[in-house]
């Protein structure tokens, strides 16, 4: 706590210089891999040529431009919202169906195969079939980012609720907690930190989801302008698409983590699975 | 003192089913009764392995008994069906776990809030006697800790006052102290004591630490090895208030804790 305060006000003080000069000493290991990466890059292009490879200038200056003149920045949020919406249509089932079926292990146990099954489906095969039965507008991508997001996080929450201690649950009747109360304040907080991995897993999903539905028929869209970028042998256009699709995938895990940061402030800190997500 | 024992244990019965159902079924408990009187300090002493805490659950209503059973103030409370306990008996039997099953997501005053708020019990009186109950065990300012940055015996006090805050007529406790050191541990016993001068609730307190039973108990009941039986009942006469720490030196200790060593096997 200290030091965060402390570095706060310095950073003020230096007007963020001395901030900004130890954020880059901090990450330095992470920048060089970008640098090698970048490097790397640049050799195949110098190697092979721009019209395979484009170059990281060239991907630089087109997607400024984009954002500048606004059309890569529609594209972009087209697919966000595509993303963001079937997240939430699917994610909000996957969640509330394990603690519904909590008191049914029948019933879990008889959904359990179809369950499976549909975890283990090649989800982005349905794509074509969603696109025959809701049109190439913005509900068939919806409907496939929603199914692929549904299953991971159903089977996250579902051990959620599995790994619930039976000795808190005693502790809570004992103290008087009606069957209410134990789904509320124990059962429900525990599974909180699986419900988040669950999120944590199906939010590139999510992206990746609307990207490849829009890549097979849509209008508008990252996984159209990579598609229309391919068809015009255009490969700076897909990789501007294609760094633009991992931007918005990192700032999507960038806001689960903060989420989850907030909601799992009891856990021990030193937690390696958050070190890493960041 | 005296007068209808508040609690009773009569014929209890427990096994448990043999493994794989082909060995026989091993007892645990066979015919097992005793009384407590309201207001009792009862220690309860055993070896390891002898059905202390199954004991405690079946009291507790969280564990089914095979025969025999536990009345509360002359009423029976059924424990012979899974489908009808009563864990807790509505809140008038409390129970404080080996562990000290602290909600994790819950900071430290809203695990000793919480049974106040499941019974819809949270006004400014029951906070008031959480307050005062932190501040009498030395969790002042831990408030707003969560479980994982207490220490163990801050959690185990946590524990033990998330009982005490709704005051249940009887508490049961099964070793609430066997994991401490013997500092902390004499501090908490210190800290039971005097919150049972408080109140002096009817406790029944399970331990394998024979010094344990002599220093708080009223009286202390000797389990023999499974099938758990009463092999010995001693009315401990040292007189309160005790001084836990120099307990060893008092006359009346000795000999008391030659006969109870005798008995436990």
């Amino acid at each position: 706590m200290t030091s965060l305060g402390e570095s706060r006000k310095s950073g003020a003080a230096e007007l963020g210089v001395g901030r900004v000069v130890a954020w880059l000493k901090a990450h330095s290991h992470q920048i060089l891999v970008f640098v090698i990466l970048i490097a790397g890059w640049q050799a195949l292009t110098l190697w092979r040529g721009v019209y395979w490879f484009s170059s990281p200038w060239g991907v630089l200056t087109r997607f400024i431009n984009g954002i500048l003149g606004g059309e890569l920045l529609s594209h972009a949020s087209y697919t966000a919202s595509e993303a963001v919406i079937g997240f939430v249509i699917g994610a909000i089932p996957a969640t509330i169906l394990p603690f519904l079926l909590r008191r049914w292990p029948m019933a879990t146990a008889i959904l359990d195969p179809v369950m499976v099954g549909g975890y283990g489906a090649p989800k982005l095969a349905l794509a074509p079939l969603f696109i025959l039965w809701f049109g190439i507008g913005i509900e068939s991508k919806v409907a496939l980012v929603a199914i692929t997001v549904f299953f991971i996080v159903y089977f996250s929450a579902l051990s959620g609720v599995r790994a619930l201690e039976p000795k808190l649950v005693q502790m809570a009747q004992v103290a008087g907690a009606n069957e209410r109360d134990v789904a509320r304040y124990i059962v429900f907080p525990g599974a909180v930190p699986y419900i988040f991995t669950g999120f944590r897993i199906a939010m590139p999903y999510s992206i990746g989801g609307a990207v490849i539905a829009e890549l097979l028929s849509a209008n508008r869209g990252l996984g159209y302008l990579i598609q229309f970028s391919a068809t015009n042998f255009d490969t700076t256009g897909i990789f501007t698409a294609l760094f633009m699709t991992t931007l918005i995938v990192a700032l999507g895990n960038w806001s689960v983590n903060i989420v989850e940061r907030r909601l799992l402030r009891w856990r021990p800190p030193p937690d390696v699975r958050m070190q890493t997500g960041t | 003192m005296s007068g209808q024992p508040l609690l009773e244990v009569r014929g209890l019965d427990k096994r448990f089913a043999g493994r794989s159902g082909r060995d026989t079924a091993l007892w645990v408990i066979k015919d097992l009764s005793f009384s407590v009187p309201d207001g009792e300090f009862l220690t309860i002493i055993g070896p390891s392995g002898s059905g202390k805490t199954t004991l405690l659950n079946m009291i507790a209503q969280i564990d089914v008994a095979n025969g025999g059973e536990v009345r509360f103030q002359s009423k029976s409370a059924p424990i012979n069906d899974p489908k009808s306990l009563n864990p807790g008996l509505n809140c008038q039997i409390g129970y404080v776990t080996q562990e000290d099953n602290l909600l994790p997501w819950r900071t430290t005053l809203q695990n000793v809030l919480f049974p106040l708020e499941v019974q819809g019990r949270l006004d400014a009186e029951g906070r008031a006697r959480a307050d005062m109950l932190m501040r009498t065990v030395g969790l002042a300012g831990f408030e707003g800790h969560y479980p994982h940055e207490l220490s163990g015996g801050m959690r185990k006090r946590a524990s033990l006052i998330r009982t005490l805050v709704y005051d249940p007529p009887v508490i049961l406790m099964d070793e609430p102290f066997g994991a401490l050191d013997a500092q902390t541990r004499a501090q908490l016993q210190e800290d039971l004591l005097r919150l049972w001068n408080l109140g002096r609730k009817t406790i029944v307190f399970v331990t394998h630490d024979i010094t344990e039973a002599i220093a708080l108990g009223d009286r202390t009941l000797v389990l023999s090895r499974a099938p758990a039986k009463i092999v010995g009942d001693h009315p401990i006469t040292i007189p309160r208030p005790r001084d836990i720490r120099g307990i060893m030196t008092h006359p009346d200790f000795a000999a008391l804790y030659q006969r109870i060593r005798e008995q436990v096997q």
